[in-house]
């Protein structure tokens, strides 16, 4: 039974696990969920899929369900390790201490700015106003090193890949291309083979 | 500038050996930040249940220590907590500072995150994702309102609370039907998935948002299991 995952090409968080996937070569089956028909909010796919009614959910090949888009990213990580590329450090406790921080980086400071497609002006000035500041740091941070965890590109990295892309389909892609670093950065990522085989799914 | 105190657990809750690890005499780990911040005592909690020493240094938000150069190269956004080991390596972010203090010190005080078997790591990686995306900004949402936000002497929104607090109560109900059918987040052991919630939960609960949990038998259950823990009374006494 091949990997099948629950979700749709579009949405951002499945488009996080196909990446890792591809990037860890790892053939797949992906089964649409029909959201603009709110199948994800139907009592089935409450019960047997994902509970909080929401995509993407992975089911390995022998039958192990795992949802949560970065919980799956690191699942498949930890069980194909040694596949394809390596996504997060092995055995160095300080490094994967680092990773743990990059992760965490783009989950307080980036995930967020999702919030730029609101309707609601007052709204998208402060997140405009929050994400400046803090890709003002990353500028730093990556002033000093190539990725966000160090040296190596990693989920922290690839994480960032699906609302970034949102971000530049809004018309503001204006917040990396204006700092060297963070476009250096976001150039690099972007054009992954695994990504661009994504964006070409969607 | 800062004051520090020291603070030891004089509980392990599991030794493999006898013998009087290095780590204790090698140096002290410093913890940057605030006793009454959130994400401090997150960090301070599992410091605790890892039965590790440490120091607390102040960094006073009011007073805009977070914003002093020394401290901005230790922590560039600015936020607290920040973590120095006992060999000087920095790590900031308090989840990343508890996962890192979990790989480190692996074998001291209570484990909390599972090795060993991958579906079992991955299922409390499923847990630690559910604590950001179904309660952390919601409860960091009302707790700013009702009890932040009034320190700093503005008054709170209650129409933004009323609507975080509706959406947290659904995702509760769906944590009420996680924990029907086992003792903790990520399965039948207490892990870090679990402990994240504490300091917020708290909170929730000392503005008067008791009825989140109240209402739900097996959040409720769950809830007093795992704040009624030595560790995090001991934090609950520092603040």
């Amino acid at each position: 039974m091949p990997i099948k995952v629950y979700g749709t090409p579009t949405s951002t968080c499945t488009q996080r696990v196909l990446t890792t996937l591809i990037e860890k070569g790892l053939p797949y089956e992906l089964i649409k969920v029909n959201l603009a028909a709110g199948e994800q909010k139907t009592q089935e796919y409450l019960d047997e899929k994902q509970p909080f009614g929401v995509v993407p959910v992975l089911i390995d090949e022998d039958g192990f369900k795992i949802y949560e888009s970065r919980a799956i990213c690191r699942y498949l990580e930890l069980k194909y390790k040694g596949k394809g590329t390596e996504l997060m450090p092995t055995n160095d406790v300080k490094a994967l201490g680092l990773f743990e921080q990059a992760a965490s980086i783009e989950m307080s400071y980036y995930d967020p700015m999702k919030g730029l497609g609101d309707p609601d002006e007052a709204k998208i000035a402060l997140y405009r106003e929050q994400l400046n500041a803090k890709l003002d740091v990353y500028e730093k941070i990556l002033s000093k090193q190539p990725y966000l965890a160090g040296q190596d590109f990693t989920l922290a990295d690839l994480f960032h890949l699906s609302y970034g892309n949102r971000l530049v389909k809004l018309n503001e892609g204006h917040f990396f291309e204006s700092r060297p670093h963070v476009k250096d950065w976001w150039n690099r990522i972007t054009s992954r083979p695994s990504w661009q085989q994504v964006l070409a799914l969607a | 500038m800062g004051c520090s105190s020291s603070v030891s657990s004089s509980q392990p809750v599991h030794r493999t050996n006898n013998i009087q690890s290095s780590y204790d005499t090698r140096g002290t780990i410093v913890v940057y930040g605030m006793i009454q911040s959130p994400a401090t005592q997150r960090v301070l909690a599992t410091l605790i249940e890892k039965g590790l020493k440490f120091q607390l240094k102040v960094i006073n938000l009011k007073a805009g220590e977070n914003l002093s150069r020394s401290y901005l190269e230790k922590q560039p956004f600015g936020t607290i907590p920040a973590l120095d080991d006992v060999d000087g390596f920095t790590i900031y972010e308090s989840r990343a500072i508890s996962r890192y203090l979990e790989m480190k010190y692996k074998d001291k005080g209570t484990e909390l995150i599972p090795k060993g078997n991958i579906k079992v790591e991955g299922l409390f990686e499923q847990a630690a994702s559910i604590e950001l995306s179904y309660f952390d900004s919601y409860a960091n949402g009302i707790v700013t309102e009702r009890i932040f936000k009034k320190m700093r002497g503005g008054e709170p929104d209650m129409n933004k609370v009323a609507e975080l607090r509706r959406d947290l109560a659904k995702n509760l109900d769906v944590y009420d039907q996680i924990l029907s059918t086992q003792s903790y987040l990520a399965g039948n052991m207490f892990t870090l998935a679990d402990l994240f919630h504490l300091p917020l939960g708290s909170l929730l609960l000392k503005c008067g948002e008791d009825e989140l949990f109240e209402s739900r038998p097996h959040v409720k259950q769950w809830w007093n299991k795992i704040s009624t823990r030595q560790a995090w009374k001991t934090v609950q006494a520092m603040a």
